[in-house]
């Protein structure tokens, strides 16, 4: 009864009752749009992270710092014994790291070589091209930044000058097989690609390895002589550390629109308690307990975030499918900042869950705003009321 | 002897004012009997509404005892006197205080769906109560779309429609023409003949009082006298 009356005052509230609903429709779609957003971007870095780079885990060596670049040189430690057979067969893949200098068309510029095996299926790397056809230029694979940093293109050939382990001076011819497109920002920037093997032997250094990608991740649970394990909340933790600031922010944006919305609901009801001081009195001369009122009016806004729900879904349809279909495009030069999961469009996913919890957040401040004009009604005698009177 | 549904004794209402208490009411004592169709007169100010009120349960008396259907009104928590004028009262308004967002029938519904009875007793006694008024025609209607002597027979209905014990009637003719005053005034004479139901109004509107068995005048907040009508 009480419900179908708010129902009934809500609809009959005309154009006061859809600018409330329009407002908190918005808030719904920005705080859905957003939520989706962040949902998707850090679901898209995590999988192009760990399709790209992190596998099912790492085992780094204990002398590697992937902060510090001056470790890199020696950092490489022999392949452990107890690790041949898993090495053999595919499910660890070892990566050398060599910090090396290119000269891409009569420049010189510092870069990383990263040797990996052309035969692993771990990461998604297409590295079968890496495979050495016999000749003395080694084939390489960069990524497109990569490429436009250096002005490199598919079957350019430039010279790479590196340090063997003996501390001698390399060089070697590379021609770029293919430039590719590497989601994984840090797999890419600065990043030369080329068979292990061929690094190895550049380098002088047979069976040296910088780190193993996981392609099974019961290798995570024992100990080896220098390496260790790396766990998703370490190799993340800097993509977690800046999507918390990102939430903080999130969290202030919500925190705004809420605030703007329950501003509108809380106008509303304080002017409808004002106004209808008469329909009060008559409530409670046909017997309606001054907490009924209350419920009516609580009630009534809560109704607004019901019906702005629907609009909201209604009005936010075609949004939420565009950016579903086509993705969020990310602002050109964004790419170049290498932040993860920042380098392709951001196809929305909708996590039900999230926007679920969210809008009974909004429900619960909807409610609380609703009924706080109404504790006015608890202080209200019927008598004054009837007469319409104003405290 | 018929039975008292209402006994006030010794009753008083003040209110605060800045220069102490006002008395609204002194002295009161008075008894109604059930089916009587009784009215309190008198001009502006002389506590009529009040009286009603205090009688409705809408309000406490500062003094003595107000008696309703064996309730004291004065110990009465806000609850239980939810429950009695659910139950037991009807009101009628000058201004009809109809739900502009029910139509007739919805409005007339609405006490029945706090008394939770079940829909297709509901029904028929809606029904019952919107022809008594003679507003079947307009049963889909809202009051908007009514005129001001529809909507106090709507107001009427919704009062008669619980068949409650005792109807509180305030000014009810006080914005209708003399016609339309005359048509409510035979309804509500006929249902309290026919339901036995106690009617009280308050008015200083002649034609009202024409139609009351008893005239009880207020004057200053005080009964000043209390006249049984023959041959009304």
């Amino acid at each position: 009864m009480i419900l179908r009356l708010a129902f009934r005052n809500i609809v009959g509230n005309g154009y006061r009752s859809l600018i409330n609903v329009l407002i908190l429709a918005i808030v719904l779609i920005i705080m859905v749009w957003m939520q989706a957003m962040y949902h998707s971007w850090t679901r898209l870095a995590l999988i192009q992270q760990t399709d790209w780079e992190y596998g099912k885990g790492l085992l780094r060596s204990k002398l590697y710092d992937p902060y510090d670049s001056y470790t890199w040189e020696d950092s490489a430690v022999r392949e452990p014994e107890q690790l041949k057979s898993a090495i053999q067969g595919g499910d660890l893949v070892p990566i050398l790291i060599s910090p090396a200098s290119i000269y891409p068309k009569g420049r010189m510029m510092p870069a990383v070589l990263r040797g990996i095996p052309h035969d692993q299926d771990v990461l998604r790397l297409p590295v079968s091209g890496l495979k050495a056809q016999g000749k003395d230029i080694i084939p390489v694979l960069i990524g497109q930044n990569m490429a436009q940093s250096s002005r490199l293109e598919k079957g350019d050939i430039f010279s790479i000058r590196i340090k063997d382990s003996s501390g001698v001076f390399n060089a070697l011819d590379a021609e770029v097989s293919d430039v590719i497109h590497i989601p994984a920002a840090s797999a890419d920037m600065s990043s030369v690609w080329l068979d292990l093997e061929a690094l190895r032997e550049v380098k002088a250094s047979e069976s040296l390895v910088t780190y193993f990608v996981m392609g099974d991740a019961r290798y995570a649970d024992h100990e080896y002589e220098n390496f260790r394990h790396i766990p998703k909340s370490e190799y993340f933790a800097d993509f977690y550390e800046m999507l918390a600031t990102e939430r903080v922010q999130q969290a202030i944006t919500y925190a705004l629109l809420i605030f703007l919305a329950m501003i509108a609901v809380f106008d509303t009801q304080a002017l409808a308690v004002f106004k209808r001081r008469k329909e009060i009195g008559t409530l409670a001369s046909l017997g309606l307990t001054k907490g009924k009122i209350s419920l009516l009016f609580t009630l009534e806004g809560i109704h607004y975030l019901l019906f702005a729900a629907i609009a909201g879904a209604i009005l936010g349809f075609p949004l939420f499918w565009y950016f579903a279909q086509y993705g969020f495009q990310i602002p050109k030069g964004y790419e170049d900042f290498g932040i993860q999961g920042f380098t392709e469009p951001i196809y929305f996913v909708y996590p039900m869950g999230e926007i679920i919890g969210l809008f009974l957040l909004v429900l619960c401040f909807t409610a609380l705003f609703s009924w706080l004009p109404t504790r006015k009604i608890t202080k209200l005698s019927p008598v004054d009321a009837l007469r319409g009177k104003v405290d | 002897m018929k039975e008292s549904i209402v006994k006030i004794r010794n009753m008083g209402k003040a209110f605060p004012t800045g220069e102490g208490d006002f008395w609204a009411l002194q002295n009161i004592n008075l008894d109604f009997e059930r089916g009587e169709f009784s009215g309190i007169v008198g001009p502006s100010g002389s506590g009529k509404t009040t009286l009603l009120n205090i009688i409705g349960s809408l309000d406490k008396p500062s003094l003595g005892d107000v008696e309703v259907l064996g309730q004291k009104i004065q110990t009465l928590n806000q609850k239980k006197s939810s429950i009695l004028r659910a139950k037991h009262i009807g009101f009628i308004f000058q201004t009809y205080n109809l739900l502009p967002v029910y139509n007739v029938y919805e409005n007339v519904e609405f006490p029945l769906l706090l008394l939770k009875m079940d829909a297709a007793k509901r029904e028929r006694m809606v029904k019952d109560a919107i022809e008594w008024v003679g507003l079947t025609d307009k049963i889909k209607s809202r009051p908007n779309q009514l005129s001001g002597g529809q909507c106090q027979r709507v107001a009427i209905a919704r009062a008669m429609v619980k068949k409650p014990d005792l109807v509180l009637a305030d000014e009810p003719t006080a914005n209708l023409d003399s016609e339309n005053s005359y048509k409510i005034l035979d309804t509500m004479l006929k249902l309290s003949e026919d339901l036995g139901t106690t009617f009280i109004f308050s008015t200083h509107d002649q034609k009202v009082i024409s139609y009351l068995k008893r005239i009880i005048k207020l004057t200053d907040g005080e009964v000043s006298s209390d006249d049984t009508q023959t041959g009304v």
